[in-house]
């Protein structure tokens, strides 16, 4: 017998059935035990929480975040990052091998599995899919597989050979797991600081055209429609990415894709003022490519939404434009920027942003998690859309403190965040 | 006074400064015409010059423009290694804030540096030019010498010609001809233009433009800037963008030939065309923009500090 806790009186969202409604949750020690429209709380001692005009959903799961560890822990570390994820009510989340060295080998996923351990959020690794993620050979897909590698990925870096990626693409299927794909041109991208386009012309910033993810993505779909595996593009930005993959689906490929809440939230035209904590990779992109990525959200083309966290230095972004370096940390603002922009801006239904939060991801990377019903590990997280706030720089977890929502008014705040039947995160408790 | 403390861009300045800026620089064109050209109005000011990418014509001009006013002039080049930008900048503004000073005049070779830089200290900063993004005295001077020469702009054709892409010159001038009713085309090759050029008029030939521009305003050809070149070649650019005899014959008669200057002999304008100390054509008006750019610049330096 552990502790217990009664969740009630707020509005459950449950991605398996796509129900929006009332219900109490009752936990007691790491398991869910009851899930009803009313339970009542029975005599001891136990912690009620009032979720009254609350969203009650799984624990959140991010499948795309930099932890930065080993290698630059000054900008993140696994424990930081994970503080970081609880307060943004990521329960889960997989991390990306572009550390120093790179998770290039099965002692290194083995790392990052240990250490996670001893913090309060589910971590799985990504591993490279290339050794040391310069695009030249293939890992130990097999070997990093058996370690618990959960997909693999170059992120922060695009194959350019395609013969090679070929090659990866094949060899994955005989493990079984996804390939998260950065996809970039870098004939195109080269020297690009942001969007080509009106705004890259005014503002004198060299662009990176829609042609760099456009290019590679129509080649990586040609390959997996041709090897089997299951691809998965990664912050799609274009319009005509969405469009792509929408079609791909349709003819049978097995692509998946998601894209980042900063991408969601923001265009190019938000860049006048030069913040470099809208420097990102891919670049956000125009009105149109933003809309066009809130239809794909709509009509089920993008199957998880991530914050693609990037922990940077202050030196590295508090730079000249050119200078600095690209992404923006999201892990704390994932949930309540893509409330925001979703279900307060554009109409989406609740049901919808959680499915892309939680089941949407841990099903394209097989992990357990996602997911709320009796019996199952009490991963929960509870948000107050009618609470609004706005992020300042010191109002993080995180290591880092570039975050492109410093100052933006969001809704949607996280108030409790409960994993494993512990209450790991409540607001106001920093 | 102007509507803004600092200039960093000409989307920042009113018509009204535009004109009020054109109108105090022609009260001060006399004086650069006197046997003592200085006068006492901003005596006990200091301005620094602060270059972070090396300049000549830009940096003189402000320095003359000061001391023609009798203000102190402090020139201040600081190099900066790309990766320690912002470390090198917070530091040199930190020394120059300490040496209390009234205005500080910025070039750098990043877009978007000279508004961090006013971002950071409360005294006026005037952008000298920032990377690919703009370079508003410079626009403010053009106007200044196309006022002086047609009295009216409004309707005024002007052909910019060369380097669209990379140029904060050509960006700094449309922006500020097309507020004041002028009517601008642009003419370069294909990859000297950004992907996306709806909104601009664009032709890939000067024939196109000669007989009917009241401006031709011709960019350097700079090659130095190009991170990947694309153009062919010297003889290509010379058949299709570059002024020669021939051509400036064909212009109207009450046409002229601009250009920022330093002028690439051989590229942008031919030889002949070009002259020694003075062109032989009238239509050639390079000087007075250098001389304009001097009167624009004190005139910008009195309304911000007067």
């Amino acid at each position: 017998m552990g502790s217990k806790i009664l969740i009630s009186n707020g509005s459950l969202a449950d991605p398996e059935t796509g129900r929006f409604c009332r219900k109490d949750i009752y936990i007691e020690g790491r398991l869910i035990k009851d899930i009803a429209d009313k339970i009542e709380a029975g005599s001891g001692d136990i912690k009620i929480i009032d979720a009254r005009g609350m969203i009650v959903m799984p624990g959140l799961v991010d499948m795309h975040v930099h932890l930065r560890d080993p290698g630059f822990e000054e900008e993140e570390t696994i424990e930081s990052g994970a503080e970081a994820a609880l307060a943004g009510g990521i329960t889960s989340m997989a991390c990306m091998p572009n550390t120093s060295p790179a998770i290039d080998s099965p002692h290194l996923v083995k790392y990052v599995i240990e250490k996670a351990d001893s913090t309060d959020c589910s971590i799985y690794p990504v591993a490279a899919m290339t050794k040391g993620i310069a695009g030249k050979e293939i890992t130990e897909m097999g070997l990093l597989s058996e370690e618990g590698a959960v997909a693999f990925s170059d992120d922060g870096r695009c194959v350019s050979d395609a013969r090679l990626m070929f090659e990866i693409m094949r060899y994955s299927v005989q493990f079984g797991k996804p390939l998260v794909l950065h996809e970039e041109e870098y004939s195109f991208s080269g020297y690009g600081l942001m969007h080509e386009g009106k705004f890259s012309t005014r503002l004198g910033l060299e662009g990176i055209s829609r042609l760099s993810d456009d290019i590679i993505i129509q080649r990586d779909i040609m390959l997996a429609g041709k090897t089997g595996a299951r691809i998965h593009i990664t912050h799609v930005s274009t319009s005509a990415a969405v469009d792509m993959i929408r079609r791909a689906k349709k003819n049978g490929v097995p692509v998946t894709c998601d894209v980042t809440s900063h991408h969601l939230f923001f265009n190019d035209s938000f860049l006048e003022g030069f913040n470099t904590n809208l420097k990102v990779k891919p670049p956000l992109r125009s009105r149109d490519d933003q809309m066009a990525l809130i239809e794909g959200v709509k009509d089920g083309t993008i199957d998880a939404i991530i914050s693609d966290h990037a922990p940077h230095l202050d030196t590295e972004k508090n730079t000249t434009f050119r200078a600095a370096e690209f992404g923006t940390i999201g892990l704390e603002t994932l949930f309540a920027s893509s409330y925001t922009k979703l279900c307060r801006d554009n109409g989406v239904g609740i049901d919808k942003l959680v499915r892309l939060l939680t089941l949407g991801p841990s099903s394209i990377i097989g992990i357990n998690a996602g997911k709320i019903s009796r019996g199952k590990s009490a991963d929960i997280t509870v948000a107050d859309p009618g609470a609004d706030f706005t992020p300042a720089a010191d109002s993080f977890r995180s290591r880092s403190k570039n975050s492109a929502f410093i100052g933006q008014k969001l809704y949607g705040k996280i108030k409790y965040t409960v994993k494993k039947g512990k209450i790991v995160y409540e607001s106001g408790s920093n | 006074m102007l509507s803004k403390k600092s200039i960093l861009q000409v989307d920042d300045l009113e018509k009204e400064d535009v004109i009020k800026i054109m109108d105090t620089a022609d009260s001060f064109t006399d004086i650069s015409k006197r046997e003592i050209k200085k006068v006492p109005i901003l005596r006990g000011k200091a301005v620094v010059n602060l270059f972070f990418e090396s300049s000549t014509r830009t940096r003189t001009s402000f320095e003359v423009a000061a001391k023609r006013l009798s203000a102190d002039m402090i020139n201040f080049s600081a190099s900066t290694s790309s990766l320690k930008k912002g470390e090198s900048i917070m530091d040199t503004l930190r020394t120059i804030l300490a040496m209390q000073v009234d205005l500080v005049v910025v070039r750098h070779s990043d877009s978007g540096t000279v508004k961090m830089v006013d971002d950071l200290i409360d005294i006026p900063v005037i952008n000298a030019g920032d990377g690919k993004h703009q370079h508003p005295t410079q626009a403010l001077l053009d106007l200044y010498t196309i006022r002086s020469r047609f009295k009216e702009c409004r309707g005024l054709k002007v052909a910019i010609v060369g380097d669209f892409l990379n140029s904060r010159v050509a960006a700094s001038d449309i922006l500020l001809f097309e507020k004041m009713g002028m009517d601008v085309s642009i003419v370069a090759p294909s990859m000297l233009l950004p992907e996306d050029c709806s909104g601009f008029k664009i032709y890939s030939c000067i024939d196109d433009v000669i007989e009917s521009a009241d401006i031709i305003y011709m960019l350097r050809m700079q090659f130095e800037r190009q991170g990947r070149k694309f153009y062919p070649s010297i003889r290509e650019y010379n058949r299709f963008f570059s002024l020669n005899r021939d051509r400036v014959g064909r212009m109207k008669e009450s046409a002229v030939i601009m250009h920022p200057g330093p002028v690439n002999r051989g590229i942008e304008i031919s030889d002949e065309v070009m002259g020694g100390t003075r062109s032989p054509y009238s239509s050639v008006i390079i000087e007075d923009q250098v001389t304009g750019g001097v009167a624009i610049r004190m005139a910008i330096l009195y309304l911000i500090l007067g």
